[in-house]
């Protein structure tokens, strides 16, 4: 006889959604980090620095991230660094999210107009007061809508992790779901719980977003 | 010591690519001179200026400023900056700073200035553009003009030898160039080193100790402004001028 849908199956999705949220929250973190990096080796203005970022951005967008994954999880373990379930796939997301979040400040960096940075050196100061006081602070607002919107990707793209035998909130779902043979009761909850997770997200990303907009018409 | 040589470019030559935008050029400033830089688009004038704080890096010739050669280490790109102001035709003013956080952010971090002794300088420079009372709020909240005089203020709280203007009232609604050109002119009669890149003739007639009219990318010739504009020598000045004049 197959246990219904109770308390205990609910307590199990918990665990699974707080595993997809600190997943998330590691991965973010240290792709912001990264890619933080990235952004500003891939516009240093050194040839052939700029061009290794573009390729190390090119191989982590143009390939899945599932093989990624599987990569770090097997392939470093063939070489005999056999690494935990967790801090492998927290590892794949955080070199990926470095890749896509390298490239949208990439793309913010460049749009602070040109006059920002000649003013800044006209003034006598210095690459690092130029990126810190000048450039980041207004790419950081440009790059605001974009960087939420692939936040909510990355909560939802947790879900991979599974592959390599992550339980986070999919994982878990399909297991409780497997257990009751209440699928669609299961599954509605797991889609309740990312929803309130990524909603309110977009919601604040798309207002950033029409605030940006208007403040762009002044 | 009013024949203190601040500026000597000799033989500058600057290419973008294939492109010479300078050809040959020598400029003498001395400390306390004036200096209107005029011709048509393109004649290499806004690169002229921008070569002497390196915002443009020049292939051959050299240029000293304040006696301190320019070279491409950073040291002396440093030491150059330190002397020398800018105010650029679309003011550049940093939009998510405040007018006094404009003008005291370079004197703190250039500078080493405190916090304090930078707000009171920055203070003194804004009463003098006029705009004391402005300093509390962001550049979108004031006028073109005003925004530009924070812009002159801003470079003045560096406290530079020679002051470079790159069109700096192309870009202003014509209600506000005046009170623009009475701040620059206040700063001339004020003994500062001025190179300004204008069209504004007026403002050459009145404060230029020399006026200078390039063509591709080459001086083509330099006078005192009365003579420059009662009596221009070539071909290429009289027909600038003739377009210019015209409309005013």
């Amino acid at each position: 006889m197959a246990p219904h849908f109770g308390l205990p199956e609910f307590g199990f999705l918990l665990r699974g959604l707080q595993w997809t949220v600190l997943l998330t929250l590691v991965a973010f973190v240290g792709g912001c980090t990264a890619g933080l990096a990235v952004a500003l080796l891939r516009t240093c203005g050194h040839k052939g620095v700029e061009w290794i970022t573009r390729i190390y951005i090119g191989v982590f967008q143009g390939t899945p991230l599932l093989l990624q994954l599987f990569v770090v999880y097997y392939g470093l373990a063939l070489t005999g660094l056999k690494l935990d379930a967790f801090v492998a796939v927290a590892i794949g997301f955080t070199v990926n999210a470095s890749a896509f979040l390298g490239e949208i400040w990439r793309g913010a960096i460049q749009a602070v107009p040109r006059g920002q940075t000649e003013a800044a050196m006209a003034l006598g100061l210095h690459y690092s007061s130029r990126m810190r006081d000048i450039v980041l602070p207004q790419a950081i607002r440009i790059s605001l809508p974009a960087t939420i919107g692939y936040l909510v990707q990355l909560i939802k793209g947790t879900s991979l992790a599974a592959i390599v035998g992550f339980i986070e909130l999919a994982r878990a779902g399909q297991i409780v779901s497997n257990q009751t043979f209440q699928p669609l009761l299961v599954f509605g909850v797991v889609g309740a719980m990312y929803f309130i997770l990524c909603w309110p997200l977009s919601w604040w990303g798309s207002r950033m977003e029409a605030r940006l907009a208007l403040a762009s018409q002044r | 010591m009013q024949d203190q040589i601040l500026i000597e470019m000799k033989g500058v030559q600057k290419w973008y690519g294939g492109y010479q935008a300078l050809r040959d050029v020598d400029l003498t400033v001395r400390k306390g001179e004036k200096i209107v830089l005029c011709g048509p688009s393109g004649s290499g004038k806004s690169t002229l200026i921008r070569c002497i704080n390196r915002l443009e890096a020049i292939q051959q010739g050299s240029i000293v400023v304040n006696g301190h050669r320019l070279d491409d280490s950073i040291k002396a790109i440093d030491v150059v900056r330190q002397d020398v102001g800018m105010v650029f035709q679309s003011f550049n003013l940093f939009p998510h700073m405040t007018v006094l956080q404009n003008c005291t952010l370079a004197p703190i971090r250039a500078r080493r200035a405190s916090k304090s002794e930078a707000e009171a300088a920055a203070r003194k420079y804004l009463e003098r553009v006029r705009i004391g009372d402005q300093a509390e709020k962001y550049p979108a909240q004031l006028s073109g003009g005003q925004q530009q005089r924070v812009a002159i203020a801003r470079a003045l709280c560096m406290q530079p030898k020679v002051m470079l203007f790159d069109e700096p009232t192309s870009a202003l609604d014509p209600e506000m160039v005046k009170e623009v050109l009475d701040t620059m002119i206040g700063l001339a009669n004020d003994g500062m080193t001025m190179i300004c890149v204008t069209h504004e003739m007026g403002f050459a007639r009145q404060v230029a100790d020399r006026v200078i009219f390039m063509a591709d990318g080459q001086i083509i010739e330099e006078g005192a402004p009365d003579a420059f504009f009662r009596s221009p020598q070539h071909a290429r000045t009289k027909q600038f001028l003739g377009e210019i004049l015209a409309h005013h």
